[in-house]
């Protein structure tokens, strides 16, 4: 019973959290994509910008996973 | 024709039956969690305290011999004007650095500076990362790694950002747009170390457990196929953008120096 609640509560948390990231990471790109359309010189700068921004929503993913996988190792 | 076309088929039988058994043997998150432990290999006491010699311990040893006969052999015999294929292939790993350095606001001198310890980091935990390919764990899967090099990297961005812009510059970066917002900057740089340290363990830790589990379910062609991205490109980007998140920081530092620096004199 309590192992199912764990494992329950660990699929949840990494399934928010990946799903989260995925449409922020989304929403990033597509911005990115559509500024560098519209000025395509400034395309390299935009590039690494959006380098750095997916690295940020990343991390919040990356939380999830250790969380989740400290709930299924550490109880 | 037919004769082998049966054979092919008996053939087919037999695998698709020894897959089977194959899956069937063991169970997936007892064997799971045997991976993922932490081997101890050897242990000492000297002077009443234990000493632990991990795997993560001797696979960064092999990685660091490995690098030191790699610059060694690298940067033998250099010419001014580059011949050889050696020397204009490490000169274009330290340009290609340097440009990273100059994009996030550094000048020329102060990217100089930079390079040598921001390109070894790089180096270090990519190869450490790419250890997986010779099927030895990855020193980062231990969580003592990445939070030891998470630790040095941000007691060096702050020397570096000192060194660079002064004492009175990072006091201005740390106050630059309101005083108040001092506390604030000031966790920042507590919460950076943690930041960094769980993205290189969280993204080492995860993609080793799945390579496992998919050595476990199905042994032959996927894992090579997956492991192409999480044992190969993923190492190679978790060193690359640790590499590029320290350059940031001091990039920022050094950017909220200068324009408070601006805001005062103008």
């Amino acid at each position: 019973m309590e192992q199912g609640l764990i494992a329950l509560g660990a699929a949840i948390a990494i399934a928010i959290a990946a799903g989260a990231a995925a449409i922020g990471i989304g929403m990033a790109a597509g911005k990115a994509f559509e500024a560098s359309a519209r000025q395509p010189e400034v395309a390299g700068k935009i590039q690494a910008l959006l380098m750095t921004a997916i690295v940020f929503i990343e991390a919040t993913a990356i939380y999830a996973l250790v969380v989740s996988l400290l709930l299924i190792f550490a109880f | 024709m037919f004769y082998v076309m049966s054979y092919l088929s008996e053939f087919w039988h037999a695998f698709v039956e020894k897959l089977i058994e194959e899956i069937k043997v063991g169970d997936i998150g007892a064997e799971i969690s045997h991976a993922i432990e932490p081997k101890i290999l050897y242990r000492a006491t000297i002077g009443g305290s234990n000493w632990l010699i991990s795997d993560a311990v001797v696979a960064t040893w092999g990685v660091m011999l490995f690098i030191f006969f790699l610059v060694w052999y690298m940067t033998r015999k250099m010419e001014k004007v580059p011949t050889s294929k050696r020397q204009q292939i490490s000169e274009s790993i330290v340009n290609i650095l340097m440009k990273l350095c100059q994009s996030s606001g550094m000048t020329y001198d102060q990217a100089e500076k930079v390079v040598p310890y921001v390109g070894s980091i790089a180096i270090f935990i990519s190869l450490t990362n790419l250890v997986t390919l010779l099927k030895i764990p990855a020193p980062s899967k231990n969580p003592a790694f990445p939070i030891t090099l998470a630790l040095i990297n941000i007691v060096y961005v702050i020397y570096m950002s000192i060194r660079l812009a002064g004492i009175k510059g990072f006091w201005a970066s740390l106050i630059y747009p309101k005083a108040a917002l001092l506390p604030f900057k000031i966790l920042d740089y507590l919460i950076k170390p943690v930041s960094l340290s769980l993205r290189l363990f969280g993204n080492v830790f995860g993609a080793y457990i799945l390579m496992e589990f998919i050595y476990i379910i199905i042994p032959v062609i996927i894992p090579g196929i997956i492991g192409l991205w999480f044992d190969l490109a993923d190492g190679i980007l978790q060193g690359v953008i640790f590499t590029y998140l320290s350059v940031t920081y001091i990039g920022e530092v050094l950017e909220g120096a200068h324009m408070a620096h601006e805001a005062a004199h103008s």
